[in-house]
Parts: C-alpha cells; sequence; structure tokens
C-alpha cells in the first residue's frame, strides 16, 4: 500500500457498514420518490384523480411531505457518515495531508455512492412501483383499468431529486474538508447539539396551539366562505394552520428537552432526558419530520377503511335489492323482461315496483361567484328555474316503498337518505315549473322523507303530478324501478348481466356525468354558449366522460348519471371500482411509512454513536446493564412514541373534526363512525408494526453500545 | 531549531475575550527532549497547536529550522506538517482499519514518499519500539502502550525536524509511561530527534533535558536538567510547581 488512494479504499472496506448506510439511504430515498413519482404521475391514475380534484391534491400534498421527508433523512445520513469520517479526516490532515488531497479522494467516493445509488434508485424505482401494484392487482382485484402505465415525464421528479442529492452530498462533504480548524474536525465525533433551555408551559401551550390551529385552520376559512362569501386564497387558508406548526414543535421540544414525566420521576430519567436534551436540535427536526409523514401516511391509510366501511354499510342500508331508473326515450328492460332474464339465472324476485317520475324546473338561490380584487366573493340570486329534479307522485312513491303519502295539492316533501346527508341536494323548493309549458306550481315544503334507494328525489300530490306532467316530452320523463330478490347475495350473476343490459341497451343521450342537468345546460347556453359537462367539454373540464365501454371502471361507476343501484354487484365490486384509489394511497401510505422507519432508526444509531462515551462513563460509575438498557430506551421510545403518538392523535383528532363538521347539521353519522373504528384497527396494525421496528432497533442500539 | 517569539493567542467566546497566550517565547535546540508544563488553562495545548500549526497563531513568531510558519499558505503548511514535523496525540489517534506497520506508513504514503527503503525504514522503527511482533495487528488489538509507541514511529517515519507530543503519557498506565519515555529516548538518542513535549505528569518531564512552566499565558521558569539525575531533576520540577502554587 504506497498511495493515499489506496488507503482510502482500505478504510473503505474496514468501515463499509457506514458507506452501507449512507448508500443504502440514498438509495432508498431516490427509489422511494421515483416509485411515487411513477405512481402519481401514471397515466392510470392521472384518469381516475381528476385535476384540481381533493384526492390530486392530497396525493401532491403527501408527495411534498415524502420529498422533505426523504431529503431530510437522506441529509441527515450524509451528515452522520461525514461526522464518523471527520476523525479520519482530521488524522489525515493532522499528518500533512493537503485539503486539496483529502477533497479530491472524498469526491472521488461520493461520486460513486452518490450517482451510483441515485441511477440504481432511479431505475428500479419503476420497476417497485410496478411490482407493488402487479402484487395488488394478484392479490386484491385485476381489471382492465388497472393496468400501469408510466410517462415518462414521470423521471423528471425523479431527476431532480437525484440532483438534490448528490449536489447536497457534494457541497456536506466539501463542507466538512473545508473546516478550518484541524482540532475541531479531530474532535467533532464528540460534538453534542444543544438547545435552549425550554420552559415547561411550553408542553400545554403547544397543545393549545395544535388544536386553535387544527380547528382554526379548517374552521375560519369555512366561515369565511358561510360568513363573509368570501372563498380566500389557498395562502390566507395555510395560514391559519400554522399555529398548529409551531405547536407541534413545542410539543416535541418540551418531549425532547423537559419530558412529560413530573419533576419526582426526574432522577429516575436523568440520563435519557439529559442525553436527548444535548442531542436535542437534529432530534427534534427528525421528529417534526416523522410526526408529519406518519400524519400523512395514516391520511392515505384512513382512505381505505373510510370509505370501504361507509360504502358496504350503505349498499346494506338500502331498502331495495336492485334500483334503477332510466328516461322514458330509452328502451330497457322492465318487468316481464327483468323477470325472465331472473328465471334464467335462476334469481326469484319476490317484489317488482316501478313508477313514473318527472323532471322539472325547481326555484332557489344561485350560487353566484364575482372575481374581485380581493379574490373570488360570491353571493346568491334567487331563480325561478334554478335546476331540475325528478319528481315522483304520491301514489308513485307508495307503489316503490310502500309506504303511503296524504299530500294535498301545492305540498312537496324531499327524499333524503337514512343518515340525512344532504349531499348535493336541498330537500325544498317554493315553486316548481314545466320547463316545456312552464306550468308552474307554488309549493309549500313539508318534511323530507327517508328512503335511501330515492335520495334526491321529491314527492308530490298525484294531482299535481298529472297536471305538471302535461306536454312533458320523454327526454323529461323517467321511469322508477325497485325491486327485491331472495338470497340477494347470490345473485351477482344475475346483476352483472341485467348491468350489462342496462348499459348495453341505453343510447349515447343519456350518456351523461351524474351531475348533468337539462335546466342548467340552458342557461350556461344562452350565458357562454357551451354548457361545461356536455359530452364534448367535460373531459377538458376535468369530469368523467361517460364511455360505455368502460363500465367497469371506478370513473364510470361513479358518475354515470344512470348507474343502477344494485346491492349486490356494488359490493362485491366495490374493490373493483374503487381499486385505484385504495391502491394509490395504500401505496402512499407505505411510502410514508418506510420514510419514517428509516429516519428513526438511522436517529436512534445516531444516538448510540453519539453517547458511546457517556455509556462508557456510566459504566464505570457502576451502572448496571439493566440500567444503562432502560436509559437507552428512554431515548430510542421518545423517538419512536413521541412522533407516533403526536401524528396518530393528530390526524385522527382532525379526521374526526372533518366527518363532525362536514355534516349538515354537524355530526358524526353511523357510517362515519364505523369507517372511525376501522382506521382505529389501521392505527392499531400500524402501531404493532412500528413498535416491532422500535424492538429491533432497541436491541441494534444496545448491541452498538456493547450493553447486554 | 524551532524558535517562537512573543506569541500571543485569544479566543473569541461570544461577546468575551479571552488571552490564552500573553506573549511567549522560547527556543528548542536540534536534538533537544523539551517539556512544557504548566496547571489547566496555562496555555500549553494552545501553544502546541500553534506550533503545529492547528491553529493560527494571534501575532508573534514561530520559526521551524528557516521557516515562519505564521507566513505559509495552506498548501505550505501541510507539506511541513507531513515532512518536518512529527505528532504524537494523547489519544493515539490511530485509524482503526489500518494495522500497525500501516499506520506507521501513513505520513509517508501521505507525502507520497513510500519506497522500499521508507518501508524498510518502518520495520526498522519497529524493531526499535519493540513492536515487530504486533506490525500487522490492528489498533484495536493491541495495549495502549503499544498504541502510543506506534504512534511514535510514525511521527518519525519521515524524518522530521520535530516531534511534538501533546500528552503523550495522558492515557497510560506507569508501566506504558516507562515504555513511552524510553521510545523518546530512543529516538532523541539513536535517531537524533528533538521533541517538544506538553504535559501534566512530573515523571514523564523529568526524563526531558529542559522543562518550560507555563502560567496564565506565559513563560513562568524553564529548568534545566544539565547533569542532575532524574529523580533529583524531578524533584526540583515538584518544588517548582509547588512554588507556583503558593504564587
Amino acid at each position: 500500500m504506497r498511495h493515499f488512494s489506496e488507503v482510502y479504499a482500505l478504510l473503505r472496506r474496514k468501515n463499509r457498514k457506514q458507506y452501507a448506510l449512507l448508500s443504502g439511504c440514498c438509495f432508498f430515498s431516490v427509489l422511494l420518490i421515483t416509485a411515487y413519482v411513477c405512481m402519481m404521475r401514471a397515466p392510470t391514475i392521472l384518469n381516475v384523480l381528476p385535476e384540481g380534484g381533493d384526492s390530486r391534491k392530497q396525493v401532491m400534498m403527501i408527495f411534498v411531505l415524502a420529498v422533505v421527508g426523504c431529503g431530510v433523512f437522506t441529509t441527515y445520513a450524509a451528515g452522520l457518515f461525514f461526522r464518523q469520517k471527520s476523525r479520519e479526516m482530521g488524522i489525515f490532515l493532522a499528518l500533512g495531508a493537503s485539503r486539496r488531497q483529502v477533497r479530491r479522494e472524498m469526491f472521488r467516493e461520493l461520486g460513486v455512492i452518490s450517482f451510483g445509488s441515485c441511477i440504481t434508485g432511479a431505475v428500479l424505482g419503476g420497476p417497485l412501483a410496478w411490482g407493488l401494484w402487479q402484487i395488488f392487482r394478484l392479490c386484491v382485484v385485476d381489471t382492465e383499468e388497472m393496468r400501469l402505465t408510466f410517462a415518462p415525464n414521470a423521471y423528471t421528479l425523479s431527476l431532480a431529486f437525484s440532483v438534490f442529492v448528490i449536489v447536497m452530498m457534494f457541497v456536506l462533504g466539501g463542507r466538512s474538508v473545508k473546516k478550518t480548524n484541524i482540532i475541531d474536525i479531530v474532535q467533532e465525533s464528540h460534538k453534542s447539539e444543544p438547545i435552549r433551555d425550554v420552559p415547561r408551559w411550553y408542553g400545554f401551550a403547544g397543545i393549545a396551539l395544535l388544536v386553535l390551529g387544527g380547528g382554526g385552520g379548517y374552521l375560519i376559512p369555512t366561515f369565511f366562505v358561510t360568513g363573509l362569501h368570501w372563498y380566500p386564497p389557498g395562502w390566507v387558508e395555510a395560514l391559519f394552520y400554522l399555529p398548529m406548526l409551531a405547536g407541534l414543535y413545542m410539543i416535541l421540544l418540551h418531549t425532547v428537552v423537559n419530558g412529560w414525566n413530573s419533576k419526582k420521576k426526574l432522577y429516575k430519567d436523568l440520563i435519557a432526558t439529559s442525553q436527548m436534551r444535548f442531542q436535542g436540535r437534529q432530534t427534534v427536526r427528525n421528529m417534526l419530520v416523522m410526526t408529519l409523514l406518519i400524519a400523512g401516511a395514516y391520511f392515505g391509510s384512513f382512505y381505505t377503511p373510510m370509505m370501504g366501511t361507509g360504502s358496504i354499510i350503505s349498499y346494506d342500508a338500502r331498502p331495495a335489492d336492485y334500483v334503477y331508473n332510466f328516461r322514458a326515450d330509452q328502451n330497457l328492460p322492465l318487468e316481464d323482461e327483468v323477470r325472465a332474464m331472473a328465471e334464467q339465472y335462476g334469481v326469484s324476485i319476490t317484489d317488482f315496483a316501478a313508477a313514473p317520475m318527472i323532471r322539472l324546473a325547481v326555484d332557489g338561490e344561485d350560487h353566484v361567484e364575482v372575481d374581485g380584487p380581493m379574490g373570488t366573493t360570491w353571493h346568491t340570486e334567487y331563480r325561478e328555474e334554478m335546476a331540475s329534479e325528478l319528481f315522483l307522485s304520491a301514489s308513485g312513491y307508495e307503489i316503490l316503498t310502500g309506504e303511503h303519502l296524504d299530500l294535498r295539492s301545492g305540498e312537496l316533501r324531499g327524499v333524503l337518505d337514512m343518515e340525512e346527508s344532504r349531499l348535493g341536494f336541498r330537500p325544498e323548493a317554493g315553486l316548481v315549473t314545466n320547463y316545456l309549458t312552464k306550468e308552474r306550481l307554488v309549493s309549500e315544503t313539508l318534511d323530507p322523507l327517508h328512503y335511501d334507494s330515492l335520495f334526491g328525489r321529491f314527492v308530490i300530490s298525484d294531482a299535481d303530478f298529472a297536471v305538471l306532467s302535461q306536454g312533458l316530452t320523454d327526454e323529461w320523463k323517467e321511469t322508477q324501478v325497485c325491486f327485491n330478490v331472495e338470497n340477494c347475495e347470490e345473485t351477482y350473476d344475475f346483476a352483472k348481466a341485467l348491468f350489462n343490459e342496462i348499459v348495453d341497451r341505453s343510447t349515447i343521450d343519456v350518456a351523461q356525468f351524474d351531475g348533468w342537468d337539462p335546466v342548467v345546460r340552458e342557461q350556461y347556453i344562452a350565458k357562454e354558449g357551451r354548457y361545461f359537462l356536455d359530452r364534448e367539454h367535460c373531459a377538458e373540464e376535468g369530469f368523467t366522460c361517460i364511455d360505455y365501454e368502460q363500465r367497469d371502471s371506478s370513473a364510470f361507476r361513479m358518475s354515470w348519471q344512470y348507474m343502477p343501484q344494485f346491492r349486490i354487484l356494488d359490493k362485491v365490486d366495490f374493490v373493483k371500482t374503487t381499486a385505484v384509489f385504495l391502491i394509490l394511497f395504500v401505496f402512499i401510505a407505505i411510502v410514508c411509512f418506510a420514510a419514517v422507519i428509516v429516519i428513526a432508526y438511522t436517529r436512534c444509531m445516531t444516538i448510540a454513536l453519539t453517547n458511546a462515551k457517556v455509556y462508557d462513563d456510566l459504566r464505570h460509575l457502576g451502572a448496571s446493564n439493566v440500567y444503562l438498557r432502560r436509559s437507552v430506551q428512554g431515548q430510542v421510545k421518545r423517538v419512536f412514541f413521541t412522533p407516533a403518538f403526536t401524528g396518530t392523535v393528530l390526524i385522527y383528532a382532525f379526521y374526526v373534526m372533518i366527518m363532525y363538521f362536514n355534516g349538515n347539521p354537524p355530526g358524526i353519522t353511523f357510517s362515519e363512525a364505523a369507517g372511525l373504528l376501522a382506521s382505529l384497527m389501521v392505527i392499531a396494525a400500524v402501531s404493532a408494526l412500528l413498535y416491532a421496528v422500535f424492538r429491533l432497533t432497541l436491541r441494534n442500539v444496545c448491541k452498538a453500545l456493547q450493553i447486554r | 531549531m524551532l524558535k517562537v517569539e512573543n506569541l500571543h493567542k485569544s479566543y473569541q467566546v461570544g461577546k468575551n475575550t479571552y488571552e490564552v497566550l500573553k506573549g511567549v517565547s522560547l527556543e528548542v535546540k536540534k536534538g533537544e527532549f523539551v517539556a512544557v508544563m504548566g496547571p489547566s488553562g496555562s496555555g500549553k495545548t494552545t501553544l502546541l497547536n500553534c506550533i503545529s500549526c492547528y491553529i493560527p497563531a494571534g501575532s508573534g513568531s514561530i520559526r521551524l529550522g528557516d521557516t515562519e510558519l505564521a507566513r505559509l499558505d495552506e498548501d505550505s503548511l501541510a507539506e511541513i506538517r507531513n515532512q518536518k514535523l512529527g505528532f504524537v496525540f494523547q489519544d493515539f489517534l490511530l485509524l482503526d482499519g489500518l494495522t500497525v506497520r500501516q499506520n506507521i506508513l501513513l505520513p509517508s504514503i501521505i507525502g507520497g514518499l513510500v519506497t522500499d527503503l521508507v518501508e524498510r525504514r518502518a520495520d526498522q522503527l519497529c524493531e526499535v519500539f519493540g513492536i515487530s511482533g504486533i506490525q500487522d495487528k490492528y489498533p484495536a488489538e493491541i495495549s495502549g502502550g503499544e498504541k502510543q509507541r506506534t504512534a511514535v514511529a510514525r511521527a518519525l517515519i519521515n524524518h522530521p525536524l520535530l516531534i511534538l507530543a501533546d500528552e503523550p503519557t495522558g492515557n497510560l498506565d506507569s508501566k506504558s509511561t516507562r515504555t513511552v519515555i524510553r521510545s523518546f529516548e530512543q529516538a532523541k538518542d539513536s535517531l537524533e530527534a528533538t521533541i517538544f513535549m506538553v504535559t501534566h505528569d512530573s515523571y514523564a518531564a523529568s526524563f526531558c533535558d529542559r522543562v518550560v512552566i507555563l502560567r496564565d499565558g506565559v513563560v513562568w521558569r524553564a529548568l534545566e536538567k544539565n547533569a542532575e539525575d532524574r529523580e533529583h531533576f524531578q524533584d526540583r520540577l515538584l518544588d517548582s510547581i509547588r512554588e507556583m502554587g503558593r504564587e
């Protein structure tokens, strides 16, 4: 061995664990980001996440969080690496190596590590996303729309992140060599990160700010919209969430520096608390990122149980097994045909009911948005013909539900579901108009009815129904069908066949998005010359364009205006129709939790490295292994449990708050409560996983500190 | 060989400035074994770090041979450290990933000077300091005394003008201390090395030709051993230290 580079190579072989940790962190972060980006930018995903929609915003928000998390832990791993290398560098410089000489060797190494790990991560990120997706397809659901394709431009973000990793490593490496004082470099690995004293009230003040920020961030913008009729810009909304971040930081700071135990227990936790205090700054920063990542991961994880439980409960709550409606100009199967088809499939129909409906215009307060210097404001304008709704006669309602109604002329009742969700439907109208003949009915709204399968319909007296039906063309008339079958759970094939029959026989005229409304359309055409939900425009406006060929896709099933409600079909196909969403959010959760685990593990190993001398001293002072182990456990526990507990409570409370205030009036429905309960099960499973990683980390830290 | 004149050095801690060296002047002649003693905070380590060029001096002059160290640029200082100075540290500062022999050769490797001759010199140094039997072992496998003898051999590999030793016996037991001090004596006698050692240990200092005692950043007294035997010299050292404590 005669050359300096040979010394470096030899030391590299000896310290391969340090190199493996740094390379592994770089590789892992680029791998995760690439996989995430590939998934996020895949046409398969973009097709089901409407542009500007909440789902896409959530995915983007969590992506930013994942980038920050991965960026932080990679930077941290690099910092740790250079600290470990600092002794080596200090000795070289002390023995007369020039900084240029050391820098040259280090940059050569960094080049191999950073480029190698980034390229490998970027190359394998796509296959990882594809592989995970295929596993989901294999184990959960496999439909045509689940075929995953990648967009090449996705790699731009991956490339940008890789550039960040490479530049960051060279900057940190260059900086560590540049440090002017050799003595500092030699002693670098013994340096701690002190923080200022933190008053004990920080903990409770942090909780208060957290609650204030969470509540304020959600409710104040809502007040702006409902009370002040002003849509604040995004940054104003974000401003109200800021106390939350400050509160979170204060809670973590208090936990790290003071701990939550009373002063009586001070001596019991003395070592753990003191050691954490001197590792403060970096630990708190790491814990903050971990908390946010855990919150983001749970946000993604809750999507499936909330949506799944709610949907399954709503399917079960439907009073009729089979419900569908169609326009009078459509030639769709009615009782005879349906019974014949049922017979073919060995299905026994127990009752069959069909009733006519008519589409009438209703009055209401239109929501008019105006762009001004303060952003968008809104006001309401009364319109006699604001939109259209479907109307049943009282006798028709009785045929379908078996419930007798005594309605006098001029009275009307809206139909809500049992949970009174009222989403997109206001069960009131003062004026009802036949849009073609302009025949009008001044109406008095009575208490709403409750029947899940007929949610969103109005019921009027038979006499008014007869009068208002006069002069309506087939496009304004519909038929509502409800029927039950014996052993509904075993009638999937029949349900599928009937669904296909309905889709096959529906014409292009009714291939409309759910919110398409002929009355609103007329107004838009008159004002703007085009209607954004018309087939020719809906795609460019970010709405699903209904395509009968895509009848099994989630977009079709969630968006077609005439989508039948067949209990068994919806139940069995639930996973299929929502698979893209489910898998995307599960994937996001995996990425975020993986990042959390890596950050926690590297942080704890750093504690082991930094505290090695302290534990040696304690051992010399006669500390037993049990005492040392308890002290290590105290620190590792804080790194794991504080962010896990804070992140979990934070996001769960936030979810409960959203659910509560989303209702009208505020409250939590049965299906929401069930979803929240299912989310608790997810928390239990993830917590068990984190606990397992905690045990493993604790074991490795104890091993590194030679504590038996 | 080494001439320090009116050396000043201050540290800034927050808004406060602490003057550690307040005009230190001393000289070390070729082949001399000189110790610097003094209580904690007297400036011994700072003086050594300035001479080692690890920290920049505030003002004054440090001359090594014909070279004024304070005026050199970074690359030249590195060259001086590599080829004209040898270092022995309290914590040994051996690289754990290199064997004893590789550690000894490290200054030559850094300087790009390794030849067959240098390798033979490494073997010779191992023999002189009694570490030939462990030259293929790693630092973790040898005793503290053996580590420090390895460090002394490493300090000598490039034929330096001056060996700078910072508390070389601070981490050693009495037996290892004797062995290391013997190594310095061997280096001085057999290899004509000049040694400048900072120490707290009056026993180690009593082997030196001269002891400079620092107090509050200035040279308080310099004691020469001359023909005196070691025990008496150590007594004189201790008397001086006691006297300093009384003042």
